[in-house]
């Protein structure tokens, strides 16, 4: 299986008064051709600067991106925007957060969809409209005319992010990127957008990265996943054999912390103790030791390097815990 | 007060600094030995900057411009400050009292505001002025000094709507916030809770805009000059624009002089009001 | 929706109509605030009778609010009252009005123009460019020129370029039916003054807007799409951020009219400005009153305009003002 998209050794860098903060460092990773790859950590980890850089979209004099990324074999990263810009929409499209920003406010639903069509692919007023009407019918969206002429303030949350996705489906794009897709939203919606995403991804045969907080919605949406910790990726692996065979006290910690129905009503929710190492000022051993209960003296001197499990799993850390993985 | 001022960056402490020296011009420009800024030199009528005995020259009359300048200071800002004050306290009273009355004499209020802002200041202080400065008597020149007074009013009236809108404004926000409701809850008299609890935080936004408005003052009175109804034959900013305005062909540097002292003043009190409103949104932003 | 659309506006227009009457009839107190008869200013000579019956015919000796609906009634008529000279009515406003009105019409329609021109290019080339070391810089210059007066701007420019240089002609005005070329000529210094302040305003605001505009996510989302820089500028960012530009722009529009005042007086224009001056001067507030109030009418009209501009630019503050 070759990838669709294929990320090297990624740094992101801005510059900030207070000193150059290292918002992604060194990520390599393979997105296979129409596979789903989750990227999760907590928020500040890094996963939606990799998201942004990895398809160029960080503009602005104080960021520095260097590494490699190749899409479709062919190379992003120091490539004039106007080239990049060609593969944007019907290669690589994305999908943000809050559909409510993410819309423009003052154009009409229709015209935002249609403008990809017309713009992108060269199709007439006509036909774009045509299109339009089909993408968010497909996008479950009941009177597809109606909303064509509406303004986004005039929709629900979960309609929104519904014209948000036939947006970025609307030139067939081989590669979605989905950066916190549901988070916005209520949890019944939740579970409905994300089933849309799965249906449309078998039919367009596209590969999609999806960036959440949340391992629950990577288990059962992804084949593989990629857990990031302070810019780094602290552990990738096939998503049941991460769940099978876990590595990462991180990854651990990041599960439990998950609410769950079947958890005891009176038991208190784990969290992660502790916070993200501030970014401008990294420690030198494993970003996680502070706030690692299974923490040795070695992990706040060493920098631990990737270790290759086997299976295509993948670590970072100096003790990792046993397997199978104790699940609590 | 320390805080305020460590806050500030070069272009907002020159600010500080001019409306400052102005202040101290205004307040001690009669004790300074300079001469009479009615008074024609008329052995150096015309002369230009640097001239012995006229640092700044003197005008084609042979009045000492230095001493316009610093004597104009005094009737420019007392006009201002005057009129802001007045106008500011009590435009914020009004607004206040009835943002917090609320109902039917708070639509009679902000309609009147709204009208009042309906007309262009400066046309509202123009026809206000012309009215109030006509003499029964044609061929009786009305005074300096009551010309002055006649402006404050005129101005005082322009400035009163625009402070109280926004007194009305900020009173509206603080209203429904917790500590009133609960103050209110507690069967607190309406006089303490507005004194108390909403005029305090109203204030803030009025200094900010006053600075703003002591600019559109200063201005009102320049352009009151140009127009022949300011202080006219008197010793003002305006009053110095007006004389050179018909002939600073001959003597350009009369006209440099006061239009730049004008220009620095109004662009230190827009500065300092502006300065003033982003502390105050900064601290906002952190309640 | 559209309902809701044509009740706001209806709403508003009553609004407006509302302040139009309140403003007149306060300015035709005000007459009453002379400290001395209005008859008196005008009549010479001891003869009562003549005097009373002047005072008949300028309806002084009715009550104010008579008086007011008496005027009012007029002025939607399109009589705007009378130049009075020594006890009897010489011309009317509405012949000295509509040769001064055109005048300051121009002076305000060319300086938007020139001011926009150029604030929208500036505006949206520096928001671009924001977050460089000369930022600072530039937006206190801007702030800088915002507040300097434009007379300021009307005498420094008449005395550099009219008389120091001598590029234009420093005082007058030649009307376009006359010579078109020197029409130009004598227009440049008064609308370049009443340019400067509304340049420096108008890019700030487009400036502060396109800045925080460009940080949302609709226009990540429209690079994403694969649009064109240009395309995302024009179709994206210029319409959300133009609010606060427009409504400015029809603020100014009224401030304008007070502000060619002065500059008309700078420039010896005879425009509105000039009128008001001449009528304070020789004391005619019959004639004052109205001009006041028709430009309080303009400026009021104007304000209601940039609502109802602000509401199709920007669908979401219909929707606010509806509900």
């Amino acid at each position: 299986m070759s990838a669709v998209m294929s990320i090297r050794d990624l740094v992101v860098r801005f510059r900030t008064p207070r000193g150059v903060l290292e918002a992604v460092r060194g990520v390599t990773l393979d997105i296979p051709e129409g596979a789903s790859v989750g990227i999760v950590g907590e928020s500040g980890s890094g996963k939606t600067v990799l998201s942004r850089a990895a398809m160029g979209l960080l503009s602005g004099s104080n960021v520095d991106r260097s590494g490699s990324v190749t899409f479709d074999g062919a190379e992003l990263v120091g490539l004039p925007r106007d080239h990049v810009r060609q593969h944007f929409g019907t290669g690589i499209a994305m999908i943000f957060q809050d559909p409510m920003t993410a819309l423009n406010p003052v154009r009409r639903v229709g015209v935002q969809v249609a403008e990809g069509l017309r713009i992108r692919l060269g199709m007439s007023r006509k036909d774009a409209a045509a299109r339009t009407s089909e993408l968010l019918a497909m996008v479950g969206i009941p009177d597809p005319a109606a909303a064509m002429r509406k303004f986004p303030y005039q929709l629900s949350g979960g309609m929104r992010q519904r014209v948000m996705i036939a947006i970025a489906i609307a030139c067939k794009p081989k590669l979605l990127f989905a950066d916190e897709p549901t988070t916005a939203l209520d949890v019944t919606v939740q579970a409905q957008i994300l089933e849309l995403l799965a249906g449309l991804r078998a039919n367009l045969g596209m590969a999609m990265v999806l960036v959440t907080h949340d391992l629950g919605v990577v288990a059962n949406n992804t084949d593989f996943v990629a857990v990031m910790y302070a810019g780094e990726i602290v552990e990738q692996a096939p998503t049941t054999e991460l769940f099978a065979n876990m590595k990462m006290p991180y990854t651990e910690a990041l599960l439990k912390s998950i609410p769950t129905v079947e958890a005891r009503p009176a038991g208190r929710l784990p969290v992660i103790e502790g916070r993200l190492p501030d970014p401008t000022d990294r420690p030198a051993g494993c970003g996680f030791a502070p706030r690692c209960s299974y923490a040795q003296a070695r992990c706040r001197e060493d920098h631990p390097p990737l270790v290759d499990a086997g299976n295509g799993h993948l670590y970072r850390c100096w003790f990792p815990l046993a397997a199978p993985a104790r699940r609590s | 007060m320390r805080r305020l001022l460590g806050g500030m960056d070069v272009f907002t402490r020159a600010c500080a600094g001019w409306m400052s020296l102005m202040v101290l011009l205004a307040v001690v420009g009669p004790f300074l030995p300079l001469p009479d800024p009615r008074e024609a030199d008329f052995e150096a009528s015309a002369v230009g900057l640097f001239s012995p005995g006229h640092v700044l020259g003197t005008d084609s009359n042979g009045y000492d411009l230095l001493s316009n300048v610093v004597n104009g200071a005094r009737t420019s800002l007392m006009i201002a400050f005057v009129s802001v004050v007045v106008g500011g306290a009590l435009g914020a009273a009004i607004g206040i009292v009835s943002a917090y009355r609320r109902g039917r004499i708070d639509r009679v209020v902000n309609l009147l505001f709204n009208i009042v802002l309906s007309i262009p200041n400066l046309v509202l202080g123009l026809a206000l002025v012309a009215i109030l400065a006509t003499s029964s008597d044609p061929s009786v020149v009305i005074s300096p000094s009551r010309r002055v007074v006649v402006i404050m009013i005129a101005l005082t009236c322009v400035v009163l709507p625009v402070l109280g809108r926004i007194a009305r404004g900020a009173t509206l926000t603080w209203i429904n916030r917790e500590f009133v409701v609960a103050a209110r809850s507690m069967g607190m008299r309406d006089r303490h809770i507005i004194l108390r609890h909403i005029v305090p935080n109203v204030l803030p936004a009025i200094y900010s805009v006053g600075f703003l408005a002591v600019g559109v003052v200063i201005v009102a009175e320049g352009a009151l000059s140009l127009l022949g109804v300011g202080v006219v034959d008197g010793v003002s900013w305006g009053a110095m624009i007006s004389r050179v305005a018909g002939e600073f062909t001959f003597v350009p540097h009369s006209m440099y002089v006061p239009v730049t002292v004008l220009a620095l003043t109004v662009i230190a009190s827009n500065q300092l009001g502006d300065y003033l409103r982003s502390r105050l949104d900064l601290r906002e932003g952190r309640l | 929706m559209l309902r809701l659309t044509v009740v706001s506006a209806l709403r508003r227009l009553l609004q407006a109509g509302l302040v139009v009457i309140g403003a007149t009839f306060l300015l035709s107190l005000l007459l009453r605030l002379l400290p001395v008869g209005l008859e008196d200013l005008y009549v010479v000579g001891e003869n009562e009778a003549s005097r009373k019956a002047f005072a008949h015919e300028l309806r002084l000796d009715r009550d104010p609010f008579t008086y007011y609906v008496l005027w009012l009634w007029d002025f939607v008529r399109g009589d705007l009252g009378w130049y009075v000279q020594g006890g009897g009515l010489s011309e009317p406003v509405s012949g000295r009005l509509s040769r001064a009105l055109p005048v300051s019409l121009q002076l305000v329609f060319y300086a938007q123009a020139v001011s926009l021109v150029v604030a929208v290019p500036l505006g949206i080339f520096t928001a671009l460019r924001a977050g460089r070391r000369s930022d600072r810089a530039l937006s206190y210059g801007l702030f800088t020129a915002s507040s300097i007066p434009n007379f300021v701007f009307g005498l420094l420019m008449a005395s550099f370029f009219g008389v120091t240089l001598a590029w234009f002609p420093p005082l007058g005005y030649v009307a376009p039916t006359e010579n078109l070329g020197e029409h130009i000529r004598s227009m440049v210094l008064p609308v370049a003054a009443l340019s400067f302040p509304l340049i420096a305003t108008y890019t700030r605001l487009l400036r502060t807007d396109v800045i925080a505009t460009l940080r949302e996510d609709y226009v990540t989302m429209a690079v994403s799409k694969g649009l064109s820089t240009r395309r995302i500028l024009f179709s994206h960012v210029l319409r959300p951020s133009s609010v606060t530009l427009f409504t400015s722009f029809a603020l100014n529009m009224g401030a304008l009219i007070g502000g060619t005042i002065v500059i008309e007086q700078v420039f010896t224009i005879p425009g509105i400005g000039q009128e008001i001056g001449i009528a304070i001067f020789s004391r005619q507030f019959f004639a004052l009153q109205s001009y006041v109030a028709l430009i309080a009418v303009g400026f009021i009209v104007f304000n209601m305009l940039a609502d109802i501009v602000v509401g199709f630019v920007d669908p979401r503050t219909r929707e606010r003002r509806s509900a």
